[in-house]
């Protein structure tokens, strides 16, 4: 970089959306970013929003007021969906970052595994689940 | 604290926002859910539910802690992201200065606010 020469193999900010050919793991870290930045954006919004409380139950009711439509009922299970793919995804990833859900130790025999395919259950294991939750919360939002 | 430290204080807060979080999540938007259960159902976002929150003492705990986990982790995340386009040193810092500033804003006027409706 200091010396200002082109980086070889330099992706910048296509490199974060693109994952060629890794396999899906690489992509669910993409939805991890993907989610997260979309939970902190909405985190300073709804800072804001909330603060409206201090402003006594007229104004407060006449901000819920304007999200009392339609397409704020999908945006707010959007955030819950994301919420629900971030947190679970998120409880793999600090189990698996830190080493865990290796499975036994076992000879290492020709075609060697990586570790990602032998953490591979896990992964199925808590994608059910995201899918468990994501359908759940999806009847509370529609009954 | 090295980098290292950072990142694995962006993992444990992770870990407690699970549990935060999602009480924040069950309370305010499963109602239905919670319906099942017996618990209070209905309407967590209607002013005299919101200000009875606001009112009480383990709640106005509950949000500032969560506040403060929830910046760090976010923010946090926010700094790796843009990191990763591998910056300059100067760049970098300044990227982090920046989002030291907005954590502490944000943090003082959430802070603020829910201290108002607490007190107030
Ligand atoms: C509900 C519990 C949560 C858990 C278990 C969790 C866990 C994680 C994990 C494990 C990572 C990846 C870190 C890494 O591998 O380096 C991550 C990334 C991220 N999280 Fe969370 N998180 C949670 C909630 C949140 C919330 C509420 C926000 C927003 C305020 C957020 C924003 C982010 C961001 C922006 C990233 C991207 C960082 C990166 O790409 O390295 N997370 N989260």
């Amino acid at each position: 970089m200091a010396e200002g020469r082109k980086r070889e193999n330099y992706l910048g900010i296509k490199g974060w959306v693109r994952a060629g050919r890794y396999g899906l793991e690489r992509y669910l870290y993409f939805l991890q970013r993907l989610t997260g930045f979309g939970l902190i954006i909405y985190l300073l919004i709804h800072l804001y929003e909330t603060s409206f409380r201090l402003r006594g139950e007229v104004t407060w009711e006449g901000v819920m007021g304007l999200f009392d439509q339609p397409v704020f009922a999908v945006l707010e299970y959007v955030v819950m969906a994301a919420f629900i793919f971030h947190a679970l995804n998120g409880l793999r990833l600090v189990i698996e970052e830190l080493g865990f859900a290796l499975g036994k130790p076992r000879r290492p025999v020709y075609p060697y595994e990586t570790s990602l395919q032998r953490q591979r259950p896990f992964m199925w294991a808590i994608g059910v689940l995201i899918i468990v939750f994501l359908v759940v919360s999806l009847y509370d939002f529609l009954v | 604290m090295r980098e290292a430290h950072f990142w694995l204080l962006q993992l444990v807060t992770g870990l407690v926002l699970i549990v935060l979080l999602g009480l924040h999540m069950i309370v305010i938007h499963l109602e239905t859910i919670l319906g099942f259960l017996g618990l209070g159902a209905g309407g967590a976002v209607a002013y005299a539910s919101v200000m009875e929150r606001a009112a009480s003492s383990p709640w106005t705990w509950f949000y500032i802690i969560f506040l403060a986990l929830a910046l760090y982790h976010g923010l946090y995340g926010l700094r790796t992201i843009i990191l990763e386009l591998t910056l300059s040193r100067t760049a970098s810092t300044v990227v982090t200065v920046l989002l030291v500033i907005v954590g502490i804003a944000a943090f003082s006027f959430g802070t603020y606010v829910t201290w108002q409706a607490y007190a107030g």
